[in-house]
């Protein structure tokens, strides 16, 4: 089982979404969760920051998901870090453009809190986490 | 090709052009005026006020919608630690009555968990009125649907008249009966491939319409593309 005190990460543009998000989060025993609300800000967080996990919408302003998902992959000290896309993106290419780019995991909006859970554990369970 | 024949064709090029400038001239003129005929300047003033008008619009049911999910949000805040407390106390209390019918003890202590009990029962309708409170509360933070919602249906109205006008502009004044025809042929098949139209830009947002090609239609999709693609 995941350990409850991970640092989360929250990134999306709607503070609605990141409530949102954190509340799964928190019913799901996380309560180490952070928030940042474009790519750009994210990236400070991290560098800044212990995060262990990163839960993050796609099309926000100044940097969206996937640029900063290819800046995460690049950066030395954060490219082992997990990143479950949570988007409302829907095209195949999305999907494989993400893939690509290194995403742990892919969460299409609107979501459950169930579909939430699921990909999160199988993504400790890959990473041995 | 001899002098006489080079300066006859700068000639012809020179009163081609003017014939151009000349043709130009004349189907803006008959714009202006088809406009002013058909009321079509005051329809495309009455739209150019409407776009400042629209971004209220937008605003509004941005704020709406966020005000909304906050209200809904914040009564299950409230609302989750009164069924927690609910839920606690009469487990703690059935764990002691059932300790005490194991092995029953002095009857003060009888005594003293009937009282428990009692003003535990007495509190629960209480809390269970809080608790009613903040499931209406969440029931009427939905009440932004039916504001939003008339606000975005008027919204639709107006880009649909500012389109509607704006084609019917351009097909007034087309030169020639065959070249109207085929423009409001082009129109109607516009308006028929709008409903099919897809962006190639990965930055679609949600989807609004079921069956598009080349998009999932929810979670299993995504998961069978992944394992498809191997990842």
């Amino acid at each position: 089982m995941a350990d409850k005190n991970m640092s989360f990460l929250v990134v999306d543009d709607f503070p609605t979404m990141r409530r949102i998000v954190r509340s799964l989060l928190k019913e799901l025993g996380f309560t180490n969760v952070d928030e940042a609300e474009d790519g750009q800000d994210a990236l400070n967080k991290l560098r800044s920051g212990k995060f262990e996990f990163v839960v993050s919408d796609w099309n926000m302003p100044n940097l969206d998901g996937l640029e900063m998902l290819k800046e995460i992959r690049q950066d030395d000290a954060l490219k082992d870090l997990p990143v479950l896309m949570v988007t409302a993106e829907a095209k195949k290419e999305n999907i494989i453009a993400a893939a690509q780019a290194g995403a742990n995991g892919y969460v299409v909006k609107p979501f459950t809190a169930a579909t939430l859970e699921e990909k999160l554990n199988k993504i400790f369970d890959k990473l041995g986490m | 090709m001899s002098q006489n024949e080079q300066s006859d064709s700068a000639q012809s090029s020179e009163q081609a052009a003017e014939d151009l400038i000349h043709r130009i001239g004349k189907l803006t003129r008959m714009l202006r005026e088809n406009m002013r005929e058909l009321g079509l300047d005051k329809e495309i003033e009455k739209a150019a006020e409407a776009i400042p008008d629209a971004r209220d619009r937008l605003h509004y049911v941005a704020t709406m919608t966020e005000q909304a999910a906050d209200r809904a949000l914040n009564a299950v805040d409230r609302a989750q630690p009164l069924q927690d407390q609910l839920s606690d106390r009469a487990e703690a209390l059935d764990k002691r009555w059932a300790e005490w019918f194991e092995a029953p003890k002095e009857l003060d202590e009888a005594k003293a968990l009937v009282v428990e009990t009692r003003t535990y029962l007495s509190d629960v309708p209480d809390v269970v009125s809080a608790t009613n409170k903040e499931l209406m509360e969440i029931m009427m933070a939905q009440d932004f649907q039916d504001l939003t919602g008339q606000v975005i249906k008027k919204m639709m109205d107006v880009i649909h008249e500012i389109e509607h006008q704006l084609v019917q502009v351009l097909i007034d004044n087309a030169p020639g009966a065959h070249a109207r025809e085929t423009l409001q042929r082009k129109a109607e098949d516009q308006w028929k491939s709008d409903n099919a139209r897809r962006n190639e830009d990965l930055l679609n947002g949600p989807q609004v319409k079921d069956n598009v090609p080349d998009t999932v239609s929810g979670q299993d999709q995504v998961d069978d593309l992944l394992d498809e693609l191997g990842f």
